[in-house]
């Protein structure tokens, strides 16, 4: 695992979302793609032409790299606060 | 369907960062009733990134040029100034905003619109850029600043401009090891930056605040040097790194290998004048300040009646130029409204905060030479993969223009609308670097938003 | 030195770049061949529309140009390809019983054209396309039909016309500033950079071919543009694999326009068509209306397209919709093709006004007109779309 949090005290209630079937635990306020890298988690998707790994470039929602689907609705990693009980998965190339 | 989705309000606000936070605390202050619509969860834009309410803080000191941050966060909050979150402007005509928030099609209704729509980081394409860990210089901003992660253990900083300094300043503070930080420009070009810092004292003392930050990471800044590559299984791994000359072009046998788990790449800014263009604003080129840049008059009013723009969509210039441009905006506004004369004060500050601005930015102006940093197989457009061998046959067959290259291998018609790829991607397909690249088309939606967030969008009341 | 070629094509759209391709093939190896466009190749309508490739089994005649014309794409996809071409077939649907009915008529006609289409039921329907809204009644599914990328197809002909002959010149951003003619009819082609001598020219300039004839005299050429909003989703979110059309289509778009297309007040008309990318996206067309150049968006169209969209398939209403834009179809007012000589200017040929078929038409329009041009009998019978019917 790479990635993981500032030190110090956070507040915030813990958020368990699923990403790929597996379970992860997100802080509140979290970004879907955020909440990804502090798990240690780089690809979020798969390109469409060639189906390679992509992740976090722009972060602030721009680049439209960080794509992951929500229940079955396609949308930025970047900009989607995580709730709890989301179902997460790669976004792109299936 | 079209519900009551309807907002009014007699000044709509697009961006929540410096520019827009400052037009909107001063029109609240002159009574004026406002909306403010933001992308983001926060106010404070990309500039002043809050932290989630309840997160542990960011340990050290901050630059200096935060405090401003903070003031603007807090008259905000003084003057209640309304802000709508996670909304995304799609639509735009004069006096009205057509948004998606949470999945749903909203209207807001208003007099008069300032977009106050900001930039994003000026990206280069090199091989292995597209990995995952290779990200813009903002993007790392905005994980630490915006969220409290830590970005990884081993970070490479490239890039040109004033963003770099903070982005190394903020992954120390983070407790980040930066490897490298390379500035692609010469130290004698970054010199010429130095009468601007020097005769401000704002931006003097924020620079000394840069250079004693370094200092105490231990992180030499190496100029003329930046990132030829990126490589890793499945994400960055290493990079290679080497030397450019004068116009940026890379110097091949130069090159050193360093172990990295991130990379943050930052070439400048790109204003954001989508909205702007949407509206039928004039535009106008300036290499500098971004490239191409909604055209102000001496009241921040475009070309559009009724329509101001502030901050970056002006031209790329820093949160002191966004915020005094802000408020001469409200002025103005205000001034329209109520037949009063506008503080000449307002625009003597924006002049002086834009000349600042401007004498630093022309030291960083793009280096041309960057573009051969691509190979025929990097990719140019990310959406698409589009690699530059493609794009280059596109142009010879199709014709230079952005649009020729676009509908010969559909780079820039992926989901970013163009923006990642569009300062780039004409200098690549032809290999000139040296012309004015086309202003990209903007077309509707502003940002992508879900079909039914078109079909149900409100029709503006007929009285309105 | 002056410039020389034996035909100048003017327009790099789809039309231009077919004519080019098959021109190339029938013109002994080494003919001099110019395409001229004054934008980009693929700039105009070729990169603004939608790619079906569409058999209408209306009668033997249109059945014959339009089959013949999707085999000739395949051919160019199986010696080229690069275009995305996707031979997805098409699903007729309809929504109410009125609609439905048309399922076994068009099903009749085209068993009368020697091919076949099935009806599908309810349950079969949901088989095949199981992103379909589950009360549809049933749908008509004809599997010849299929989508290619436009604007990558302007390329692949290009490719493919210099493959067969490399004195094929491509030149975009060319503008033709005139024509000059003598005695003899055409004798040369007065461009922005030079001149060009020449005894042929073809009009391929689709909406703006009116533009190009009339610095030549004679009778106007009868074309107007129709325009079409649009819009495409994002990445890997279609609803449906199968290219959807509303068998309302072919009353629509097929029939005669119920207005005056000279004037600009037609209020628009929809019937609408998906067609998924190779991407995973999905494009979604078709309105029409009159309305002269104006290319700015109908929100009112496109929204209603959008809305018969959803209705279809239900998946789409939660889709990223990336980009809309107008695209301007060569409408010919007696709703047929203009191909072939044009007799009042010897030496000057047309080749436009598909309206919403040129993509679907391109391969069979160009082979007729090089078969045309190079005096060689016709793969079909083109009486019906030579050009002297307008009393050139």
């Amino acid at each position: 695992m790479s990635g993981s949090r500032l030190p110090g005290q956070d507040q915030r209630p813990a958020v368990t979302f699923t990403f790929a079937g597996r379970p992860v635990v997100a802080r509140a306020g979290d970004s879907i793609a955020m909440a990804l890298w502090a798990a240690g988690e780089r690809e979020l998707r798969r390109s469409s032409g060639e189906g390679r790994p992509r992740g976090v470039y722009c972060n602030m929602g721009v680049c439209f790299d960080c794509l992951v689907v929500v229940d079955g609705v396609t949308v930025r990693g970047c900009t989607t606060t995580v709730q709890d009980g989301m179902r997460v998965e790669r976004g792109g190339r299936p | 369907m079209s519900e009551a989705r309807v907002l009014h309000a007699e000044v709509g606000i697009v961006g929540a960062g410096p520019g827009g936070l400052a037009a909107a605390v001063e029109l609240v202050r002159q009574g004026l009733s406002v909306l403010v619509l933001d992308e983001g969860q926060q106010p404070g834009g990309q500039i002043f990134r809050q932290l989630p309410p309840g997160a542990a803080a960011l340990p050290g000191q901050e630059p200096p040029s935060h405090q401003a941050g903070h003031g603007l966060l807090a008259a905000a909050t003084e003057h209640a100034v309304p802000v709508h979150h996670g909304a995304t402007v799609w639509n735009v005509a004069p006096g009205r905003l057509w948004f998606e928030q949470h999945g749903q099609s909203w209207l807001l209704c208003c007099r008069h619109l300032v977009l106050a729509t900001g930039a994003f980081d000026r990206c280069v394409p090199f091989p292995g850029w597209t990995l995952p860990g290779v990200t813009t210089a903002g993007a790392l901003q905005v994980m630490v600043r915006g969220y409290g992660v830590v970005p990884g253990r081993r970070a490479l900083v490239v890039g040109s401009g004033p963003l770099l300094l903070p982005t190394v300043a903020t992954l120390h503070q983070a407790g980040v090891e930066v490897v490298a930080a390379l500035e692609a420009s010469s130290r004698w070009r970054a010199l010429r930056a130095l009468p601007a810092v020097l005769t401000n004292a704002a931006r003097r003392r924020e620079a000394l605040w840069y250079a004693r930050s370094l200092l105490r990471a231990g992180v030499r800044l190496r100029w003329g040097w930046t990132v030829f590559a990126c490589e890793g299984d499945g994400r960055v791994q290493r990079a290679v790194i080497g030397k450019v000359d004068a116009e940026g072009n890379p110097r091949r046998g130069s090159e050193r290998r360093l172990e990295v788990d991130v990379v943050g790449a930052g070439f400048g800014l790109v204003p954001s004048i989508e909205l702007g263009q949407l509206l039928g604003c004039r535009t106008r080129y300036d290499a500098p300040r971004g490239g191409h840049c909604l055209e102000v008059d001496g009241q921040q009013g475009t070309s559009v009646a009724g329509v101001y723009a502030v901050g970056e969509a002006c031209g790329v210039g820093g949160a002191e130029v966004a915020m005094a441009e802000g408020r001469l905006a409200a002025a103005a506004i205000v001034a329209a409204v109520r037949q009063t004369p506008i503080d000449a004060a307002l625009r003597t500050r924006v002049a002086a905060e834009r000349r600042a601005a401007d004498a630093m930015l022309r030291a960083f102006a793009p280096l041309p030479g960057l573009h051969r940093l691509a190979t025929d197989d990097t990719l140019v457009c990310r959406c698409e993969d589009v690699p530059l061998a493609r794009a280059r046959a596109a142009a010879a067959l199709h014709g230079d223009s952005l649009r020729a290259i676009k509908v010969g291998c559909r780079a820039g018609m992926g989901p970013c609308q163009g923006r990642i790829c569009g300062s780039s991607l004409q200098a690549l397909a032809t290999g000139r670097c040296d012309v004015v690249p086309d202003l990209p088309v903007a077309q509707v939606p502003g940002k992508p938003v879900r079909s039914a967030t078109i079909v149900d969008a409100p029709e503006p009341p007929a009285t309105a | 030195m002056v410039e020389t070629a034996e035909v100048v094509v003017v327009g790099g759209g789809i039309i231009g770049c077919a004519v080019t391709w098959q021109l190339a093939n029938l013109l002994p190896a080494g003919t001099r061949i110019v395409l001229l466009d004054r934008g980009p190749i693929a700039g105009g309508t070729s990169g603004s529309c939608m790619g079906h490739l569409m058999v209408t089994p209306d009668d033997a005649r249109e059945y014959a140009f339009t089959h013949e014309s999707v085999r000739l794409w395949r051919e160019l996809q199986e010696q080229q390809g690069g275009f995305d071409y996707n031979p997805t077939g098409a699903l007729y649907l309809a929504d109410t019983d009125e609609d439905a009915a048309m399922f076994p008529v068009l099903q009749q006609q085209f068993g009368a054209c020697g091919d076949h289409a099935d009806v599908l039921d309810r349950k079969q329907l949901r088989e095949l396309e199981p992103g379909l809204a589950a009360d549809l009644p049933g749908a008509l599914f004809y599997p010849g039909d299929g989508v290619v990328l436009p604007m990558l197809a302007c390329g692949a002909m290009l490719r493919a016309a210099r493959q067969a002959n490399p004195n094929v010149v491509v030149r975009p951003f060319t503008a033709v500033v005139g024509v000059d003619c003598d005695a003899r009819g055409v004798s040369a082609v007065r461009t922005t950079p030079a001149t060009i001598a020449t005894r042929a020219v073809v009009n391929c300039c689709g909406v703006y071919a009116p533009e190009l004839q009339r610095t030549l005299g004679g009778p106007p050429l009868p074309i107007v543009p129709r325009a079409g909003n649009l819009a495409i989703t994002g990445h890997h979110v279609s609803p449906v694999r199968t290219q959807l059309l509303e068998i309302s289509y072919l009353r629509f778009a097929h029939g005669a326009a119920k207005v005056d297309p000279t004037r600009t007040d037609d209020p628009g008309g929809h019937a609408v068509n998906m067609q998924p990318q190779s991407h995973g996206g999905c494009l979604i067309g078709s309105t029409r209306q009159f309305r002269g150049m104006d290319r700015t968006l109908n929100p009112a169209l496109l929204r209603r397209s959008l809305q018969r969209a959803q209705r279809y398939a239900p998946g789409l209403a939660a889709a990223p919709i990336v980009r809309t834009w107008v695209g301007l179809r060569p409408y010919s007012l007696d709703k047929h093709p203009l191909i072939g000589p044009w007799p009042a200017v010897p030496g000057l040929w047309v080749a436009a006004g598909h309206e919403g078929l040129g993509i679907s038409l391109a391969p069979i329009t160009g082979r007729l007109l090089a078969e045309m041009f190079t005096g060689r009998p016709t793969t079909i019978d083109a009486t019906a779309w030579l050009p002297a019917r307008f009393g050139a």
